[in-house]
C-alpha cells in the first residue's frame, strides 16, 4: 500500500474544508468504484443537505465535484462513488488509484439540489452514474418517512448501487435497460403522481433534458423540476469579443475556441474556478456593459436576463465588448 | 375538445387521476364562461370559503395528479384561504389562477388568537378582532399561507 502524500497546498475550491482519510474502496462496476472518506482521528463530520457534493483535490492542484451517496444526517463517514472517464481531465483517473490510508483535501459538502421541503412524495429519476445524488435523496426520504420511488436506467452489468436502490426501495425502484421501456414507465409515472410530488433528475445532459421536456409537455411546471447536471455539453468556439477590465484597466481580446477565463488567467488575473463547465458557479464575474451570452446551467433564467453577471468559463459576449468590474 | 363540465357525480365529482382544470368560483364568481383550452374541465361553485367548500377542495386535489391547473374567482378573501387550501396540498403558485373581483374586503390575520376578520378599510386603518377583540393596525403584508394580511395590535408600541 503507498500513502499518497497531501498536495502542499489546497485548492481554492477546498479551502476551509477537511483533510479525510481514505478508509475504503470498493469497486461499484467496472469502472466505478465507491471511495469512502473519514476524519483520521474518527471525528464526526459534518452533516449534509440530501443531494450533496464534495469538491475533492486531486493530484496537486485539479479538483473535481462527486455526489455523496449517504442521507447526510450525522454521518461519520463520506461516500462518493466515481466514474472513470479515460478521456476526462485526469480527475476521475486520479480518484481511481486512491487506496485505504491515502489523505486528502475536500470541501465542505455544499448543496446544489436539494429536497423540495414541502414535497410529500419525491420521484428520482437517474441514468448511468447520476444515481449518487438520487440515492441520498432516496435514503434521506425513508429516514425522514417520506415517500420516494426511483426510476433507474443503466446498461445491463454497469449499473452502481443497484443492490442499495433494491434493499431501500423494494417494489418503488423500477429498473430500465433500454430506452423504450424507459419511455413507458417514465410516462406512466409522470401521469399518475399526486400533487405533493416532486421530481429530480440525474443522468447525462441529454437526459435530463430529455425527461424535463416530457414532464413540461405534461404539464409539470419548474417548481417541481429539480436537476443536478454533471457533464457539460461540449460547446462550440464562439465569436471573439474583446473585455475591457475597469478597475484594473485592461483591455484583452478573447479569441474563438478561447474561454474569457483562459484569457484572464494568461493575462495574470487569478478568477476562483472549479468545474471550468458553466456547472459550478464559483468563476462568476460582475458585468457593467455589454450582454453576455450566457451559456452555463448555474445562472437562473432571470439572473441570465439581468445580465449583470456572467461565468467567465464558459460564456462569451453577444456584442463586440464586454465590460467587466474586474 | 372536451370543453363542456363534466357531470357532477357522488363526492368530489372528480374521476381519479383528474390532470385537467379544476375552476372553483365563490359567491358571484363565475369560472363558466372561461375556456380550458381543450382540457377536461370541472367546476365547483361555493357561496363562499367555508370549511365544507375547502374541504371539497381538498379531496378534489387530493385524487387529482400533477399536470392539474386551478382556476379561482370570487371576492378576494374567498379565493385566497382556496389558494391556501391548494398550496397546502401540494398545488404550486404556477399552477392556480386567481381572477379576483375589485374592492373585495381584505381578510386581515390576528397574530395573537390566529383568526382572520374581513374589513373594507385600507391598510394602516385599524380593525377589531372578531376572534378575541384585539384592535389590529392593517398591512400591506399579505401571506398567501395564510391567505390573509397580517394584522399587529394597534398602539403596541407606546405600551409602557
Amino acid at each position: 500500500m503507498t500513502v499518497a502524500a497531501l498536495p502542499i497546498s489546497p485548492h481554492p475550491a477546498v479551502d476551509g474544508g477537511l483533510q479525510l482519510e481514505v478508509t475504503n474502496v470498493s469497486p461499484q462496476t467496472d469502472s466505478i468504484v465507491s471511495i469512502t472518506l473519514a476524519d483520521p482521528s474518527g471525528r464526526k463530520l459534518p452533516s449534509y443537505v440530501p443531494g450533496s457534493h464534495l469538491v475533492v483535490q486531486y493530484g496537486g492542484e485539479g479538483v473535481n465535484a462527486y455526489s455523496l451517496t449517504g442521507s447526510g444526517n450525522d454521518p461519520s463517514e463520506y461516500t462518493i462513488s466515481v466514474l472513470r472517464v479515460e478521456e476526462g481531465a485526469g480527475g476521475s483517473m486520479a480518484m481511481h488509484r486512491l487506496t485505504a490510508g491515502d489523505h486528502v483535501y475536500v470541501s465542505r459538502p455544499r448543496s446544489a439540489f436539494a429536497p423540495a421541503s414541502t414535497a410529500t412524495h419525491h420521484l428520482l429519476v437517474a441514468a448511468g452514474i447520476g444515481i449518487t445524488p438520487v440515492l441520498s435523496h432516496a435514503r434521506a426520504a425513508a429516514d425522514h418517512g417520506t415517500t420516494s420511488s426511483l426510476i433507474y436506467v443503466y446498461r445491463p452489468g454497469a449499473g452502481a448501487h443497484v443492490d442499495e436502490a433494491r434493499e431501500l426501495l423494494g417494489p418503488a425502484l423500477t429498473e430500465c435497460s433500454n430506452r423504450d421501456s424507459f419511455q413507458t414507465v417514465l410516462t406512466e409515472q409522470l401521469t399518475a403522481q399526486g400533487v405533493g410530488t416532486h421530481l429530480y433528475v440525474c443522468g447525462p445532459i441529454p437526459f435530463m433534458d430529455a425527461v424535463l421536456d416530457h414532464a413540461r409537455e405534461l404539464g409539470w411546471p419548474s417548481a417541481r423540476l429539480h436537476s443536478e447536471a454533471f457533464g457539460a455539453a461540449e460547446l462550440d468556439e464562439g465569436e471573439p469579443f474583446m473585455v475591457n477590465l475597469v478597475r484594473s484597466g485592461l483591455r484583452l481580446e478573447v479569441p474563438a475556441g478561447v474561454s474569457l477565463l483562459d484569457t484572464l488567467e494568461k493575462a495574470g488575473k487569478s478568477v476562483p474556478n472549479m468545474c471550468r463547465k458553466g456547472i459550478c458557479g464559483e468563476c462568476v464575474l460582475p458585468v457593467l456593459r455589454g450582454v453576455p451570452q450566457h451559456r452555463d446551467l448555474y445562472l437562473t433564467d432571470q439572473e441570465k436576463a439581468e445580465n449583470t453577471t456572467m461565468m467567465c468559463c464558459v460564456s462569451r459576449s453577444e456584442d463586440p465588448e464586454l465590460e467587466l468590474d474586474l | 375538445m372536451r370543453s363542456a363540465s363534466m357531470p357532477p357525480a357522488a363526492g368530489t365529482g372528480l374521476e381519479p387521476g383528474f390532470r385537467g382544470v379544476i375552476c372553483a368560483s365563490f359567491g358571484t364568481g363565475d369560472t363558466a364562461k372561461l375556456h380550458s383550452d381543450g382540457q377536461p374541465k370541472h367546476d365547483f361553485r361555493f357561496d363562499a370559503a367555508t370549511p365544507e367548500a375547502l374541504s371539497q377542495l381538498r379531496s378534489a386535489l387530493g385524487c387529482s395528479k400533477v399536470g392539474v391547473r386551478l382556476l379561482l374567482a370570487g371576492p378576494t378573501p374567498d379565493i385566497r384561504a382556496a389558494a391556501a387550501v391548494a398550496a397546502e396540498c401540494g398545488l404550486q403558485q404556477e399552477e392556480m389562477t386567481l381572477l379576483s373581483e375589485e374592492a373585495a374586503p381584505r381578510a386581515i390575520y390576528c397574530p395573537h388568537c390566529h383568526s382572520t376578520t374581513t374589513t373594507l378599510r385600507v391598510a394602516g386603518s385599524e380593525v377589531r378582532c372578531k376572534g378575541c377583540g384585539t384592535n389590529l393596525t392593517t398591512t400591506d403584508h399579505f401571506s398567501r399561507r395564510m391567505g390573509a394580511y397580517l394584522g399587529y395590535q394597534a398602539h403596541v408600541e407606546e405600551a409602557s
